[in-house]
């Protein structure tokens, strides 16, 4: 009741809450920043907080900019740069820190709230996971509860008047957020150059292969893609995913062809094709991976001489494309000169014993299958598959790898039985990409991370052309059959943990949330253009070009608001006329029916008294009608209950 | 013409007073206007730039945080809207003042609904008041104007306006009681204690009520002044009680507009007011003689009422 002057005073309880919101929206970054930054927010905040807590002066402007300078150089130290994702973001933090500790107006804390805005948005550069959704959501809570605590200038909101009404706006925003979200034009960004390391972080397949590269991405559970199969998942073993294919060799590295002629998809196939579509995670290279070999092209992607897949642009977001691919093939029926030439160089200085072993079996076994037989043979008595295989040295790593250690991963094996082959005239080629997956019972979808990157070989026979050969296969053949856990036994705690609790609740609660994130990413961060376009020709909208997506936009914009709009104004007008004087109107009109009208001048009592008088049979229903409507009218009032229960009657009243 | 007063001319234009309205006005929806304000445009710049961020990094969820903000803002104009809708204004109390105090006019506002938040009132170029509304409460506003000629002063067109809850919006409705306050002239301390030479022009010897001889003690009734109540009594525990005095040698005093010794007309009317309000301090009965009007003697605070509005309202053209 008390009237306050509006003044753009800073009550120290709103100052408490920004606090808090920047603090919570903040929190994630740190995981990432240097422990200084973390260090530096709580200063500035508890700062800020001891300000309004105590009414303290603010620290003078020159020193503000001293400290943003210095924090600013201290940036520049730790990242080697001020802009650029990771530093930038830091920047930003850092610059919104500083802010706080000079707000001193109303409009200044507006501001910050707006910055916060930012703050939420810099998370999702690194992380658009459910998770994250759902904790930044509640803090662009906070913030528009702290907006709402900063319009609330006649007395200071309680906790829960500041809470509610934020959560009213943002769960009344939600239907109009989610037409947005479908109906808003798409543009595909980006608008200007990334930042370098924009998508820094990203995991997955070079472009090169030496001993050693691939078991390293094994450690990571990331995924790489996921694939939902038409039909049923073809069988485990024939689950290679094609990636980079690699010809220069140069005595230790295997690499793709600096030139890449396109190729085409026109080779003999004997059977039905596979159908499916893999939603994949960026990893910020060219290729697009499909399971061996593609039959077709998703829009944006070109083919290779080498049946190698390239994306026009590196994939910098998660795309999901529709693939067809033939299990049963036969690539190749001629090999040029040049290429056969290029499939058979190898640097005769390095790694000589490897050399003079495959010119040996050369020798010895003209049979090229014999051939092959042979040095499978030799793989699956002497070696092991190690996911931890001893270091070998730059200059002749195959040497020392198949006559010392005998120790290896796949990318041992596939260089190693490419060499052979090349130095026994035979023309070969590694193929890096993935090899199996992991089956989520609950949609039947194949999840492929890059613990399951794989390489195999594959080798020009001139009857069958490029046959693949996995000599991996010959040393652990659970690796192809079952998938890294089941060759190496479960990689890291967690995973073991999950082993002993085959299909129990751990694992279906873990197969339950792969489900709900694939659902997530197709459907929420992987909605794009295409997405877009897809939704509309499901439900038959027509074309998606921008105009008609504008138009869809005001329509369903209004038709939303308009309902929410209708939805809050309905719901505060003024009651016209009460429910019990409507009933009392009909009863009066049913008896007005049978010649008895009460008279103007006549209240509700005198005319009960009459129609008693002149219709005692409908005495007991009139007088149950009368005493109701006065009680709820003139009386103490009536519950909904009595309202239901007057109206009852009333509509039960007959007159005969 | 500046841009702010042809701003204010445009607006007067557009929002053209019917006045005096009849109690209660009820804001009706047509009544009400809204825009956005400055801080809902700057929050309109950064859902830009948000959107400009989600398109450039293709951020899915940078799309949703964008959209749900947008969408919260278009939420936030229906409230703050919805925050005036149907409220129910009544014009309160206005007593008189001074010349140089300050003059209050009040206001009260009824919500037949939901509670409403920061609800604020002012008349132009004047500070607002703020006030929150709560249901089946009535709110009492009070705009403060300094008063600073006698005379009747106007309320004038109020504008009634909220931002609540986000600020994004500036909803406003005006409403015009053709309120008033009469402003007495300043009391002029200079002018001394009242002429007391018509004293004997009046009967002797009839008691009337005074404040020279303790007389009576009697229950207490609302409006005595406080200096009669009797504390020592009320101390003692007995109930508040009024001490009542007789004055021995009741007179009547005329205030006449002649004998004030100013040549201007308002140092004239200062000193009469000052004179009025002595003679009342002393319990004089007085009479108040100005060009053209009388007032015949008496005391007590309605008859100190007319003679100090009759002062007020002196060669004012309007009828009381």
């Amino acid at each position: 009741m008390n009237a306050v002057v509006v003044a753009p005073t800073l009550d120290m309880r709103n100052v408490m809450w920004l606090l808090a919101a920047m603090t919570f929206v903040v929190a994630p970054h740190m995981e990432r920043a240097p422990l200084w930054v973390a260090a530096f927010c709580a200063c500035a905040v508890g700062w800020r907080g001891w300000i309004a807590w105590s009414a303290l002066r603010f620290p003078p402007r020159w020193l503000v900019i001293a400290i943003t300078l210095g924090a600013s150089a201290a940036i520049f130290l730790s990242y080697g740069r001020l802009l650029g994702r990771d530093a930038g973001v830091t920047l930003l933090i850092v610059m919104v820190a500083m802010k706080l500790l000079e707000m001193r107006t109303q409009r200044e804390v507006v501001l910050c709230v707006y910055l916060g805005f930012f703050l939420v948005m810099t998370n999702f550069l690194f992380s658009q996971s459910i998770p994250l959704g759902i904790y930044l959501l509640a803090c662009v809570w906070l913030f528009v509860a702290t907006l709402v605590g900063f319009h609330r200038t006649a007395r200071p909101p309680t906790i829960r008047e500041r809470l509610v009404p934020a959560a009213a706006l943002l769960a009344q925003a939600l239907p109009l957020m989610a037409v947005l979200f479908l109906l808003f034009p798409r543009v595909q960004g980006p608008l200007w150059a990334l930042p370098q390391d924009a998508r820094a972080g990203l995991s997955g397949l070079s472009d090169s292969m030496t001993p050693g590269t691939i078991s390293q991405l094994i450690q990571s559970e990331a995924l790489a893609f996921r694939v939902q199969f038409e039909e049923k998942i073809p069988p485990f073993e024939t689950l290679y995913w094609r990636g980079p294919v690699l010809w220069s060799f140069d005595g230790r590295t295997w690499k793709m062809p600096e030139f890449s002629p396109a190729g085409n998809l026109d080779y003999p196939r004997t059977a039905r094709p596979v159908r499916y579509s893999i939603t994949m995670e960026p990893h910020g290279k060219h290729w697009v991976f499909a399971l061996d070999v593609p039959g077709s092209l998703p829009p944006g992607v070109a083919v290779r001489f080498d049946q190698r897949l390239h994306s026009v642009r590196p994939i910098d977001a998660r795309i999901r494309y529709d693939m067809t691919s033939y299990l049963d093939y036969r690539l190749g029926s001629r090999l040029p000169p040049m290429l056969r030439d290029f499939a058979l160089r190898f640097d005769e200085t390095r790694n000589p014993r490897t050399v003079a072993l495959g010119r040996q079996w050369a020798a010895e076994t003209p049979d090229k299958a014999a051939l092959v037989n042979r040095a499978f043979q030799y793989f699956n008595r002497e070696f092991t598959y190690t996911l931890e295989p001893p270091l070998l040295g730059d200059r002749d790593p195959y040497d020392e790898f198949l006559f010392t250690t005998k120790r290896g991963f796949c990318e041992h094996y596939a260089g190693a039985f490419a060499l052979l082959m090349r130095a026994a005239g035979v023309p070969s080629r590694v193929v890096t990409g993935y090899q199996g997956g992991e089956i989520n019972p609950f949609n039947n979808e194949l999840i492929v991370r890059q613990a399951d990157a794989h390489a195999w070989t594959e080798i020009w026979l001139d009857d069958r052309g490029w046959v693949r050969l996995d000599p991996t296969a010959a040393v652990s053949p659970l690796r192809v059959e079952g998938g890294v856990n089941a060759a190496l036994g479960p990689i890291g705690a967690f995973s073991s943990f999950l082993a002993a609790d085959k299909l129990g609740v751990l694992s279906s609660l873990r197969y339950g949330w792969h489900m709900l994130n694939s659902q997530w990413d197709q459907w929420i961060v992987g909605y794009n253009t295409d997405r877009q376009r897809q939704l509309f020709s499901r439900f038959g909208l027509g074309s998606a070009d921008w105009r008609s997506l504008l138009l869809w936009l005001v329509a369903g914009t209004l038709v939303v608001g308009i309902a929410i709009g209708l939805g809050l104004l309905l719901r505060d007008m003024p009651r016209r006329g009460e429910a019990s004087l409507t009933a009392w109107r009909r009863y009066c009109a049913k008896l007005a029916a049978s010649g008895l009208a009460r008279a103007p001048h006549e209240g509700p009592l005198d005319y009960l008294a009459r129609v008693s008088a002149a219709r005692p049979e409908l005495a007991p229903q009139a007088e149950a009608i009368t005493h109701s409507y006065v009680q709820a009218r003139y009386g103490g009032g009536a519950t909904r209950e009595e309202l239901r229960e007057l109206r009852q009657r009333v509509r039960a009243f007959r007159v005969a | 013409m500046t841009l702010a007063n042809l701003r204010q001319s445009v607006s007067d234009w557009i929002f053209r007073a019917r006045v005096p309205e009849v109690a209660p006005v009820t804001l009706v929806q047509r009544r009400i206007f809204i825009l956005p304000t400055r801080q809902g445009y700057v929050f309109a710049f950064t859902l830009m730039l948000l959107l400009i961020a989600s398109i450039n990094y293709t951020l899915s969820l940078g799309f949703l945080l964008t959209f749900l903000l947008a969408a919260m803002g278009g939420v936030a104009m229906l409230h703050t809207w919805r925050n005036l809708a149907h409220l129910k204004l009544r014009p309160g109390r206005s007593d008189p003042v001074f010349a140089g105090e300050m003059a209050r006019f009040g206001v009260s506002v009824e919500t037949p609904s939901r509670a409403r938040f920061a609800v604020a009132m002012r008349r132009r170029g004047d500070e607002a008041e703020v006030v929150d509304v709560e249901t089946g409460n009535l709110a009492g506003v009070h705009l403060t104007v300094p008063a600073r000629r006698r005379g009747r002063l106007d309320c004038g067109r109020v504008e009634i306006f909220t931002r609540y809850p986000v600020g994004f919006f500036h909803a406003w409705s005006y409403f015009d009681f053709g309120q008033s306050v009469i402003v007495y002239p300043r009391p002029d301390p200079l002018a001394g204690l009242p002429p007391m030479h018509s004293r004997n022009e009046s009967e002797e010897g009839i008691p009337i009520p005074g404040d020279d001889e303790f007389n009576l003690l009697r229950p207490y009734r609302p409006g005595d002044p406080p200096r009669q109540i009797a504390w020592k009594a009320l101390a003692r525990g007995q109930d508040l009680l009024t001490k009542e005095f007789n004055a021995t040698a009741s007179s009547e005093l005329w205030l006449d507009w002649e004998q004030t010794r100013a040549n201007d007309a308002e140092a004239r009317l200062s000193a009469l007011a000052h004179w009025v309000m002595e003679s009342e301090r002393l319990g004089q009965s007085y009479g108040l003689r100005l060009p053209g009007t009388s007032i015949a003697p008496g005391r007590g605070d309605a008859h100190r009422a007319h003679c100090l509005e009759a002062l007020a309202l002196f060669g004012d053209p309007r009828p009381q």
